[in-house]
């Protein structure tokens, strides 16, 4: 890529010998009535207009030319090298110095203006990978913009910008791959690496260009590194406002069961009726259900719950949901409508937990929707998707729409005055999240209740093979 | 005469169990440790093992595999909601049932009550099979449903015959790919809920709401039960 001084081309040489010879031609009919001096200007003026255009030797080798020219056809006698009178000598020789002095100058000109012109590309492209080092929405958008842009600079098939430590290649002589550690204020914080499909040395002028770059890409890797903190720093954050939350629900969330089976268990061993305990049986299930679901929402927000995504049907994770939820619906009928064919509802998603979200869905539906309204399943095909959608008659309220997907949230006033944990809908959304899926809430056109849960499709390679 | 030994380091628990499955065996001995359980159940041989999965000693699938190589005993597994996944490699281990805790005293009662009837009926598997409208011939290897023959590809039919031997049984994945492929780990395999969905297409009244093949999540699956 440095910019090399343009080549003088061969038709460039024909046209000014063809420019050289005419104008030859046209003072050979005046030679009578010209003086040296008009001869010795209209070859100046060729030699000068061959090295502007054509390079510095274009110009000496029409400033020699018309040396010789000039002495055999304009100096008498005409025909000859030798010259009559000895003060011609000096009108020649002071014009070969002209033409060739201002053939020099001119290439100087030149190749001064060249740099200039590849110093300006240089700055553009800095400025560029500056900005987009700076203004990528994505830090690992930004490496890649950088990587790219070194590659094509340095002309090489490939180039990483990597968060590891390499050692540095000493590039005397020519490798097929070579590592550029890259340093901000000395310190090493990533490595730089050039390949090649054949052995490769860069000159000193991608050398000098390859140091600014990096240092663009150390910066570039230095923005992925502060993004990470920053994500880390976010989940931390996240964390603690759940921590804060737990605290303020453990006063009231555990303490009621609590409250309510100590005091049933004073009464039973007072002698009061003993069919009291089937209270504290159904107490100690719903702390039993809060324990299970702040252990999940821990571990989820810790990213340690463990994940198995694999081929899935559609029809069978839809069974085993409404197997599970049976008992919790109270004879609510689920209308499940599974769209197209048995072997296009595949998926590549965690079996469980994709369970639990549906169960979620359905139990939350038939505890919230109208009594008598239908709850609706139905899972379908969008391109690389597979979805479920959850629809009852619902209503939730336009500003509860996010808030119902944060912990001890309690959306909309359950019919029967049920109460839930407050944390199965944030659970549902983080388990959608772990599989590469998501959950939303998407009301329907008339405004009742949809909940939308994406996951990645899959396909059966041929249908014969199974 | 029915023994039951219970293994599990909290008192409290085998106070529990003992409680609930006194009416069903007729004496329970109890371990707190698991080197404890080890030595009872070789020397009083009891008739149903329940253990719980976390000991202070011993992994509990360790205690599974030891148990296994010297009795045929049923074991119920107690485990903690969050070992869901576990739960396969604890059958693959050599228990028959787990139970979760906190558990009810009637669903500990019921698991205990299939698994002793399971031993006691002990009789051959038969080579004809009735499940609802299904007919199932294993030697003849014909299925019928309400009377008109279904055909199956070799692949269905192993994994039906699979489940059908282990009749209200859950097979985990891993055994059902050794009982169909004769081996655990293969491309095939990953299709296993794929040929699961197109032979309940071929034997279930309505494959959502499946009848006779009866999804276990994260274990496996069973055959509906007599």
């Amino acid at each position: 890529m440095t910019p090399i001084p343009e080549r003088p081309r061969w038709s460039n040489w024909l046209l000014w010998f063809v420019i050289l010879a005419a104008s030859t031609g046209a003072l050979l009919l005046f030679r009578d009535r010209l003086d040296k001096a008009h001869v010795a200007l209209a070859f100046v003026l060729v030699v000068l207009g061959g090295s502007a255009v054509g390079g510095g030797a274009l110009g000496i080798a029409l400033a020699t030319t018309a040396f010789v020219v000039f002495d055999v056809a304009f100096l008498p006698p005409y025909n000859t090298l030798r010259i009559a009178d000895p003060l011609d000598w000096f009108v020649l020789f002071a014009f070969l110095v002209t033409s060739v002095v201002g053939a020099q100058l001119l290439e100087r000109q030149r190749r001064e203006a060249d740099i200039a012109r590849s110093r300006t590309a240089e700055i553009d492209r800095l400025a560029t990978l500056g900005a987009e080092t700076l203004n990528a929405p994505r830090a690992e958008d930004a490496l890649h913009a950088i990587a790219e842009v070194i590659r094509q600079s340095m002309g090489t098939e490939r180039c990483e910008i990597t968060m590891g430590e390499a050692e540095g290649t000493d590039s005397v002589l020519p490798v097929r791959e070579m590592n550029i550690p890259l340093a901000i204020r000395g310190i090493v914080v990533g490595t730089l690496r050039l390949g090649g499909n054949r052995p490769f040395r860069l000159s000193r002028d991608q050398q000098r260009i390859l140091g600014a770059l990096s240092y663009y890409a150390a910066l570039g890797v230095e923005r992925v590194r502060l993004a990470e903190s920053a994500e880390e720093a976010e989940s931390l954050r996240r964390a603690d406002r759940l921590k804060d939350a737990l605290l303020a629900s453990v006063s009231h969330d555990l303490r009621t069961p609590l409250t309510t089976i100590k005091g049933i268990a004073n009464e039973i061993a007072r002698g009061s009726d003993v069919t009291r305990a089937w209270v504290i049986e159904e107490e100690a299930d719903r702390l039993s259900t809060l324990v299970d679901e702040l252990l999940d929402l821990s571990q989820l927000n810790a990213g340690q719950m463990p994940v198995e995504v694999a081929l899935n049907t559609a029809d069978d994770v839809v069974g085993a949901a409404l197997q599970r939820v049976e008992s919790a619906l109270g004879g609510r009928e689920i209308d499940t409508i599974l769209e197209g064919e048995f072997t296009t509802l595949l998926g590549r998603f965690d079996f469980v937990h994709t369970m639990r979200i549906l169960s979620n869905l359905l139990e939350n539906a038939a505890k919230y929707a109208p009594a008598g309204q239908p709850v609706r399943l139905r899972v379908s095909r969008h391109g690389s998707a597979l979805i479920f959608s959850v629809e009852d008659a619902g209503r939730i309220a336009a500003e509860d729409r996010e808030r119902i997907f944060e912990p001890f949230a309690r959306g909309r006033p359950s019919a029967k005055g049920s109460r839930g944990t407050g944390l199965g809908l944030s659970i549902a959304r983080r388990l959608a999240e772990v599989q590469c899926g998501t959950l939303e809430f998407s009301p329907m056109a008339d405004g009742s209740s949809r909940f939308i849960l994406a996951v990645p499709a899959a396909d059966v390679p041929i249908e014969g093979s199974l | 005469m029915t023994t039951l030994l219970v293994i599990d380091d909290e008192p409290q628990i085998r106070r529990v169990v003992r409680n609930a499955l006194d009416g069903i065996v007729d004496t329970v001995i109890e371990a707190g440790s698991a080197r404890d359980g080890l030595d009872q159940a070789a020397a009083s041989r009891p008739a149903l093992i329940v253990l719980d999965l976390t000991l202070p000693d011993m992994d509990g699938l360790e205690v599974c595999r030891d148990l296994r190589a010297f009795t045929t005993a049923p074991i119920i597994v107690l485990s903690a909601r969050h070992s869901d996944r576990d739960k396969a490699a604890l059958l693959d281990a050599g228990a028959d049932d787990y139970v979760t805790k906190p558990f009810s005293t009637l669903e500990l009662q019921a698991r205990a009550r299939a698994q002793l009837r399971r031993v006691t009926r002990a009789a051959p598997a038969s080579e004809r099979v009735v499940a609802g409208e299904v007919e199932i011939d294993l030697v003849k290897r014909i299925v019928r449903r309400a009377g008109a023959d279904v055909h199956l590809t070799p692949t269905e039919w192993g994994l039906l015959r699979a489940l059908v031997t282990h009749r209200g049984q859950v097979l985990t994945h891993q055994q059902l790919f050794l009982a169909v492929w004769g081996r655990a780990e293969g491309d095939a395999q990953q299709y296993l809920r794929v040929y699961v969905g197109q032979l309940r297409r071929k034997l279930e009244r309505d494959a959502v709401r499946p009848a006779l093949i009866i999804t276990e999540p994260a274990v496996g699956y069973r055959f509906a039960g007599e």
